[in-house]
């Protein structure tokens, strides 16, 4: 089942509802240089991959290339539009992967999916398990990895 | 060096390359303290849908701000060409007023053709000393001659 949606009301979603298997695909959305300048100051990365546009003309990118943590983070804020149940129960790990490069004016949406549930170790509670993968518009996974959240489970 | 321009990043003196990197000594962050405005600023950024929560920290936002405490460490900036990945853990809440700095060392590291890859082990720790995040990141790090 897919789901293309704008802000979606937040339902409480307990362990026992979510179907492994799921899938839901984001909307797009363009990173501009606003954003790669409001990363920087914010998480204080003025790496010149991000800020030196001058020199980054003589890098293997070409030009300057976005943090690949505000990506993640767009990433997620892409997912808690259309499936905000899913992605905000805490995580409690995260594997990830940079795997190409985004540059200012390409648009990333995210394709995710339940991979695994299973019981946690802390009673009532379990571990969902989301794959998720970022894409370009040429359809190239730039950025991918797994999260591992703790859902609570229903009481009774 | 003649070919410092065509480089991918600048030739300085003040920086720190693969060849400089040593594992296992420990270099600590300074501390900073998370507000509100860090919380409202990362919102806007990310676009995600608003926790209930006000006073709690995104999780990511944690790791981010990690990344520029990272620069600030008694050691020449580290020409990193890229950031590969990272394997995370979330072991505790972060609220706002919470103050975080990171502890970090370098765990193994590769030498390729074309610079090396880093393995860095971090901690995020909070005001009360508590690891509130910790991880493994892998960074692929410029060499400084020309293999």
């Amino acid at each position: 089942m897919v789901f293309y949606a704008g802000v979606g009301a937040q339902v409480p979603l307990s362990f026992e509802d979510i179907k492994v298997g799921e899938e839901f695909i984001s909307p797009g959305r363009t990173v501009t240089e606003m954003d790669v300048v409001l990363f920087a100051g914010l998480s204080g990365d003025y790496n010149v991959l991000h800020t030196d546009a001058e020199h980054m003309k003589s890098s293997q990118f070409g030009e300057r290339i976005a943090h690949g943590l505000l990506v993640l983070s767009i990433q997620q804020g892409l997912l808690s539009r259309i499936a905000p149940e899913l992605v905000e129960p805490p995580m409690a790990e995260l594997a990830w992967k940079f795997r190409g490069p985004i540059k200012i004016g390409d648009t990333v949406h995210v394709v995710a999916r339940v991979s695994d549930k299973r019981s946690a170790e802390r009673a009532g509670w379990g571990l969902v398990t989301i794959a998720r993968r970022v894409l370009n518009q040429r359809g190239e996974v730039v950025q991918e990895g797994e999260s591992e959240h703790m859902v609570e489970r229903r009481l009774g | 060096m003649a070919s410092a321009a065509a480089g991918p990043l600048p030739r300085t003196e003040r920086s720190s390359y693969f060849e400089d990197v040593e594992i296992g000594v420990p270099l600590e962050t300074p501390a900073m303290t998370v507000t509100a405005a860090h919380v409202s600023l990362y919102a806007g950024v990310t676009g995600e849908v608003p926790a209930a929560d006000p006073d709690g920290v995104p999780q990511l936002l944690a790791l981010c701000l990690s990344s520029g405490l990272g620069w600030r460490v008694p050691r020449p900036p580290l020409v990193v060409l890229a950031f590969m990945g990272f394997d995370w853990k979330f072991h505790l809440p972060i609220r706002v007023g919470d103050t975080i700095r990171s502890r970090s060392h370098t765990a193994s590291k590769r030498s390729l053709k074309e610079g090396g890859v880093v393995f860095e082990h971090r901690d995020i720790v909070n005001q009360r000393g508590e690891i509130v995040q910790s991880g493994r990141l892998t960074l692929l790090v410029a060499k400084r001659k020309p293999a």
